[in-house]
């Protein structure tokens, strides 16, 4: 693929995220060991695992924040570390905590985003008015985000992400600390996004509900491993919910570890 | 281009946070002090002169000598003082807001940060220095005071505090702290405009080794004082002006390294 692809043509072949072997260790400890996956462009997967599992940290390589230890991290065709730029053109990010500037307004924000994103001057304005009205930000636009509720400081996040139309979504905990009502818009949101069927997205949760209503293929990881790859329509065929499968494969997953490498099911 | 767009978000938030104008606020107000102290001193001087009819040395007491430098000189030593206020935020309120994350995942370069933190802190101290060149300027409406060194001894104070001010984007850099980041500040800019020559005359007092030996020399080329004398005094040596540039880029070269090594950890 030629440098020159922009973010919303670049996905055409190949998946839209590939991921081989990504590791990252930090001393001795192994955060993430040897993962491998790939999202296809459209897709919508949910990035599972219990706390410390090393979700955060998988898409913090991902999105080029980190470095990965071992490994290989492409975004559309673009490798993240070797061909920085047009992956980064690629990715819309919503990290933990959203990046806020409080003493910015939310059209101010999401115009900033939108220059250092390399939206064309000539698009810029649009954008953000496309990206403000599909987060429901246009009431509070010209107001300063320090003032806004969590809430809404989280749909300037998602807005932020958005604005430069990137092949790829990756969106980490996006509904956590926010109320029920707040975590039903934000899914709606995310719902919206993703009905285009153009959008893929890559969102971390433990929330099992949250994945059941947005996603098509859940993946699971623990202590650093993907436990499980699959979609979600499969894993409720047989009737069982994807609470009991979890966590019967977490729980398999804790006795192999325990028992020794050498054991298989 | 980024850089610029960096540069702009930084200035404006510069300058509608408090601090901001608690520093300016301080500045002018010490500003006039000293002005007005100054201008006092003047004045008793030439008197006691006519008094005693010392007429050869009121031929030779003009107002750049006697006023403007020393007036100049003192603002410098308040500098050290204020500045790290001004730039203490720069770098670590980004991690603080989590907007670090934002930016290192952009298809933004390092170098756009750190450039961009050290125009936005130039901007606000191109109208530290504005304040300053105010005053001299009142005294032309009265008064013949030569118009090259009065300049030389302006551009030498904004030329003196951009030094400073990539001081303290590195200093900056190195913590989210913004408490830290002015300590920091304060610490090396104290050392580099008044401590060093008194700490290195202090060391090798006793020892043999004289104030021409190469270690005292270095020291005195690296500490700001003899640099800012000469270029108040009227006398701009490209010597000088080269050690502005150089300190600068040491000090920016850094902190594009800490910022980059600090995902490494």
């Amino acid at each position: 693929m030629s440098s020159s692809d922009r973010a919303d043509g670049s996905a055409g072949a190949g998946p839209a995220i590939r991921v081989s072997g990504l590791a990252k260790r930090y001393g001795d400890f192994e955060a993430v060991r040897g993962l491998d996956f790939t999202v296809a462009p459209g897709e919508v997967v949910g990035f599972l695992g219990p706390n410390g599992a090393g979700k955060t940290t998988t898409m913090r390589m991902l999105t080029g924040f980190l470095p990965a230890s071992d490994g290989e991290a492409a975004i559309a065709g673009h490798d993240i570390f070797t061909d920085a730029t047009p992956a980064r053109r690629a990715i819309g990010y919503l990290p933990e905590t959203p990046p806020l500037y409080p003493e910015m307004t939310p059209a101010g924000f999401v115009t900033f985003v939108a220059k250092i994103k390399d939206v064309p001057r000539g698009e810029r304005a649009e954008r953000v008015d496309r990206a403000l009205e599909r987060c429901g930000l246009i009431d509070v636009r010209d107001r300063e985000i320090r003032q806004l509720s969590k809430g809404y400081r989280q749909r300037v996040g998602l807005a932020q992400a958005i604005v430069h139309e990137p092949a790829v979504l990756v969106l980490d905990e996006p509904t956590v600390g926010l109320d029920p009502i707040q975590i039903r818009e934000i899914r709606t949101l995310i719902r919206d996004l993703a009905a285009t069927g153009r959008q893929t997205v890559l969102l971390s949760t433990h929330i099992l509900a949250e994945v059941e209503a947005i996603c098509q293929r859940v993946i699971l990881i623990d202590r650093g491993r993907k436990v499980l790859d699959q979609p979600i329509a499969e894993i409720t065929a047989d009737g069982g919910s994807l609470e009991e499968v979890f966590t019967r494969v977490l729980t398999r997953d804790e006795a192999d570890d325990s028992a020794g490498a050498g054991e298989a099911a | 281009m980024h850089t610029l767009t960096i540069a702009g978000r930084e200035l404006r938030a510069l300058f509608v946070s408090p601090v901001a104008y608690v520093v300016l606020t301080l500045w002018s107000v010490i500003a006039g002090t000293f002005f007005l102290a100054s201008l006092i001193g003047f004045q008793e001087r030439l008197l006691q002169l006519q008094q005693f009819q010392m007429f050869q040395q009121i031929q030779e007491t003009n107002l750049n000598d006697e006023l403007i430098e020393p007036f100049i000189g003192s603002m410098w030593v308040i500098l050290l003082f204020l500045l790290p206020a001004v730039t203490m935020g720069l770098v670590s309120s980004e991690k603080a807001n989590g907007t670090e994350e934002l930016l290192l995942t952009s298809p933004i370069s390092i170098w756009d940060i750190v450039l961009g933190k050290f125009l936005a802190g130039s901007g606000f101290v191109l109208v530290m220095t504005a304040i300053i060149a105010f005053f001299p300027a009142l005294l032309f409406v009265y008064g013949e005071p030569e118009v090259g060194k009065t300049v030389s001894g302006l551009v030498c104070l904004l030329l003196v505090s951009m030094t400073y001010v990539a001081v303290g984007v590195f200093a900056s850099s190195v913590t989210r702290s913004q408490l830290i980041a002015f300590v920091l500040t304060l610490v090396l800019l104290v050392m580099l405009g008044l401590m060093l020559p008194f700490l290195v005359d202090i060391t090798l007092a006793g020892s043999g080794v004289g104030r021409d030996s190469a270690i005292s020399k270095t020291v005195q080329w690296i500490a700001t004082g003899s640099h800012v004398d000469r270029m108040l005094r009227g006398l701009v040596d490209t010597a000088d002006l080269a050690y502005f540039a150089i300190s600068s880029a040491v000090f920016l070269l850094l902190s594009k390294t800490v910022i980059e090594s600090a995902r490494w950890r």
